[in-house]
């Protein structure tokens, strides 16, 4: 038996290399055209590899987060917007012209003629009033983009069939309210399609979840949750000659492991989810380019005044001082990048100063002089998340540095946000967006206590900072209000109570085929119509099935079945021996 | 009592069963000090938009208040609305719950033609050098993390020799068949759709591996004792006494009783395979009830915990009775009554 055992191992070894010999001399050689292959999907299909689990609704009056958002820019359009990489300047989008009265309340904006809907009726003031009042009467998410400025529907209305005026509750700096029609809240939908599919008096909401009715330059096919979002050009599209591409499919891909090996192989054209790690392994390789911009996401550390010693200055500066701020840049592997204030570069009005970096003794001597020479306890709340973990242990071991003991407690985003809303954490590690790119977003929200936003989860009830964070939102000469926000930023800089960490860096992986593509720093500016694919002109397009694909799959299958014939073998014989 | 009562009693068991489970997922989705409503609008909402929303789903009613009202709609046969997706739950499980059937099932194909076979080959061969080999299978296959080794097979299969498609149900280029029961499998036949059906099929070799293979091990462990057992018994020395083949022996007189454990655990692995896996899916980006339940979990979506909680709750009980029901076709000697 041992015998017959060794031939048939030999036997198999024997096939195995004959089947490797074989198929390693028939593998065709590579060549040049080769090395120039096309993609191996459709040119005329853009697919995008991101983990869409955050999305919630496609209804612009609804939806708040970064995957639904990237997608209501391309099937609808807003009455302004930015064109990437500018975010300075804003342009007609919609509406072609505007004009504002003396006191910035009443703002008449004139619509472009001969726009029409995907499905081909045309685009006038009633569907702009019809659009903004129903962001305002659903009272979604993100309504209080819109609802700051308008309370009541009714300050909304239509004056021709190409005009809409727009009255603001008060007056507020021109270039703040402009900018804050940017966001995807304000796009325009077609009042016949959604009230076709209304239902209890939700505005047609139900079905706007995974349905489109604008005008943008994509229509949304189908939403398949955790799979897949299908984008397919409109026909009916303003815009001469665009858009480029005939199709979007954004797959949905929580893995990042997954995605760098898809867009490694080519089947996704861009990646937009891979860890630094990943983006450092596909640097240097010649068809695949990283595309990077400074995001409009701060990470900061919260703390609360009304814990004692917080709400000591000196003992929140020691902090400041204890943070070895370059080596949390350095652990971040080029995803982070140096920033101090609370409103991020890029962001119109953003003060670059960075004073703070590790400096063991300044922050002990500031401990001291606050009555803490030998610290004392806090605990630090951050999600469980990558990185925000890593850097709260890399905090703690900062801060006992200078003899504060701290207690790291991990909670999710959902019980987190429950208890900081409440004021109840002591110091936090989060991070914090931009909604849109006007300084007043972040001005408010770290500065205005009485917006109830970060100030005053922090309990920092400053007046001076709450307003002049108010009178720079109110100020109409552009540059003396980015003057007034530089100085506001000056002050949370030394007297806020926190500590900004960086600012986050995004970097997207995205094959060299793919012409136009810009990085976002926002999360709902990104246009994908100019977007395209360029085959490289020497490609052949092959035969569907490759030889090295039926060689190898022959091999396996050879294999396969040599080894299942072998075991059946020995089995019938093995029983035979037992028998006798 | 007959068959036909016992599965009657087994039925209404079953409804308290389920009810208990109920309230027990309502107390503890409920008790943890989260709040879904923040988790959905994210850190930057104002407070007065929390409560709001809070308001309009009726989160802010009494527990007791919300629990009668979800009992009642229960009921009614409304499992809720899902905060997230803002579809009925039951739509949503609808939805999810086909890409898991079909995974479990192939897993469970997949399970079982590698587990059995090993189980008896170990079980005849006790103690040899093929049974310890078949034996360290089986316990790598318990022992290998299912994310290590689907990124594992999808590096070598998808990415270095292309022969099995990448993550996800379909290629990109492949239009999905129209959604007739929701499994790809069945719609694309029934449509003719040959292109999409062997695309689906391509792709659910790997994860349908990669979980088969976790549970092959089970069975082949189970396979194993259960047969070394029967083994022993004087019928197989009365058999093998008589002069008949081992072959014989083996699958004729000792299998059929061996395989009683073994389909007890068949069972209990296929209700625990259709409850959805969350890495496998994860990994081979497979829309499926452990994503659905897993991000209704992480976004404290009660009605989606809820429904998810209840469809699996529903499959355990069932799988479990028909696995007693099928100790009877098995097995002459057990009798219900």
């Amino acid at each position: 038996m041992r015998k017959e055992y060794l031939i048939g191992v030999i036997v198999v070894v024997l096939i195995v290399i004959a089947a490797g010999a074989y198929y390693y001399y028939t593998l065709p050689k590579p060549t040049e055209e080769e090395t120039t292959a096309p993609p191996p999907t459709d040119v005329e299909t853009l697919i995008i590899a991101m983990d869409t689990s955050d999305a919630v609704s496609m209804d612009p009056a609804r939806a708040y987060e970064f995957s639904s958002c990237f997608v209501i820019n391309q099937i609808y359009d807003k009455l302004v917007d930015f064109e990437l990489p500018d975010l300075s300047t804003v342009k007609p989008e919609i509406a072609e012209s505007w004009e504002y009265s003396e006191n910035g309340t009443v703002w008449i904006f004139h619509i472009r003629h001969g726009i029409k809907f995907a499905n081909g009726d045309p685009l006038t003031a009633d569907a702009v009033v019809y659009s903004l009042r129903r962001v305002i009467q659903l009272g979604q998410t993100a309504s209080w983009v819109l609802t700051q400025f308008v309370s009541s529907p009714d300050q909304i209305q239509k004056v021709d069939d190409y005009t809409v005026k727009i009255v603001l509750d008060k007056p507020v700096a021109p270039s703040f309210f402009l900018t804050t029609l940017t966001f995807t809240t304000t796009a325009i939908v077609n009042p016949n399609v959604v009230e076709a599919h209304a239902k209890n008096g939700d505005m047609g909401s139900e079905w706007m979840t995974d349905h489109s009715a604008g005008s943008g330059p994509f229509i949304l096919e189908k939403w398949e949750r955790e799979s897949e979002i299908v984008l397919v050009a409109n026909p009916n599209y303003w815009k001469e000659g665009l858009p480029k591409v005939k199709k979007i499919i954004v797959k949905h891909v929580p893995e990042p492991t997954d995605q760098l090996l898809l867009i490694s192989k080519g089947d996704v054209d861009v990646a937009t989810g891979l860890t630094p790690d990943q983006i450092a392994q596909l640097k240097g390789r010649e068809d695949i380019k990283i595309v990077s911009t400074p995001r409009q996401h701060i990470v900061y550390l919260g703390m609360n005044v009304k814990v004692e010693p917080l709400g000591n200055e000196k003992v929140r500066l020691a902090i400041k001082y204890a943070i070895d701020y370059d080596g949390i840049i350095k652990m971040l592997k080029g995803s982070a990048m140096k920033w101090q204030t609370i409103i991020p570069y890029t962001v119109p009005g953003a003060l670059n100063s960075t004073p703070f970096s590790k400096d063991v003794e300044k922050a002990k001597q500031l401990l001291a002089e606050a009555g803490y020479p030998n610290g004392f306890e806090i605990t630090l709340t951050t999600p469980p998340v990558y990185p925000y973990a890593d850097i709260a242990s890399k905090i703690k071991a900062d801060l006992e540095e200078i003899g504060i003991q701290v207690k790291i407690v991990q909670m999710t985003a959902a019980e987190m946000y429950e208890k900081y809303r409440k004021q109840g954490l002591e110091i936090v590690l989060a991070g914090w967006g931009c909604d849109y790119p006007d300084p007043d977003n972040n001005a408010k929200a770290f500065g205005d206590y009485r917006v109830h936003q970060l100030a005053w989860r922090n309990c920092w009830y400053d007046d001076h900072a709450a307003d002049l964070a108010e009178a720079a939102g109110l100020e109409f000469d552009t540059k003396k209000r980015l003057e007034m926000y530089k100085e506001l930023q000056e002050y949370i800089l030394y007297h806020g109570p926190y500590a900004v960490l960086y600012q986050e860096v995004a970097q997207e992986a995205v094959r060299s085929w793919v012409k136009n593509y810009l990085p976002d720093p926002s999360f709902f500016l990104q246009d994908l119509s100019k977007v395209y694919k360029e085959i490289p002109s020497k490609a052949s397009t092959g035969c569907i099935l490759p030889l090295n694909y039926i060689l190898s799959s022959l091999t396996v299958f050879i294999i396969a079945n040599v080894a299942l014939l072998y075991v059946a073998e020995y089995l019938r014989r093995a029983s035979y021996h037992l028998v006798n | 009592m007959d068959l036909k009562t016992y599965i009657l009693r087994r039925i209404i068991l079953m409804i308290f069963v389920v009810w208990g489970v109920l309230t027990l997922t309502f107390i503890i989705s409920h008790m943890i000090p989260a709040d879904p409503i923040g988790a959905i609008l994210g850190p930057q909402a104002p407070p007065e938009l929390v409560e709001k929303i809070r308001h309009e789903w009726g989160l802010d009613k009494p527990l007791y208040q919300q629990y009668i009202d979800y009992i009642i709609n229960f009921l009614k046969g409304d499992l809720g609305k899902s905060i997230r997706t803002n579809k009925p739950v039951s739509y949503d499980l609808m939805k999810f719950f086909p890409a898991t059937i079909e995974l479990a099932t192939f897993s469970l194909i997949i399970a079982i033609i590698i587990g059995i076979p090993i189980g008896i080959i170990s079980g005849v061969k006790k103690d040899t050098m093929i049974d310890h080999i078949s034996r360290l299978f089986a316990l790598s296959g318990v022992s290998t993390p299912v994310f290590w080794l689907g990124l594992v097979l999808l590096y070598i299969f998808y990415y270095m020799l292309g022969i099995l498609p990448g993550p996800g149900r379909l290629d990109s280029s492949i239009s999905a068949p129209p959604r007739i029961t929701g499994l790809l499998l069945i719609d694309s036949l029934v449509t003719g759709r040959f292109d999409a059906f062997t695309n689906a099929l391509l792709h659910l070799v790997m994860p349908s591996f990669v979980l088969g293979f976790y549970s092959a091990a089970s069975i082949a462990r189970i396979t194993r004792a259960s047969l070394l057992e029967v083994l022993s018994k004087d019928y197989i020395r009365t058999a093998r006494s008589k002069g008949l083949k081992e072959r014989i022996v083996i699958f004729r007189h000792a299998l059929r009783n061996a395989l009683i454990p073994t389909v007890t655990v068949i069972g209990l692995t296929y209700g625990s395979l259709l409850e959805g896996a969350v890495l496998t899916e994860t990994i081979f980006a497979w829309p499926g009830l452990g994503r659905y339940s897993s991000q209704a979990c992480l976004y404290m979506d009660f009605m989606a915990v809820m429904g998810s909680v209840l469809l699996i709750a529903l499959i355990y009980s069932i799988a479990n009775l028909i696995v007693d029901i099928a100790y009877a076709f098995l097995d002459p000697r057990i009798r219900y009554g």
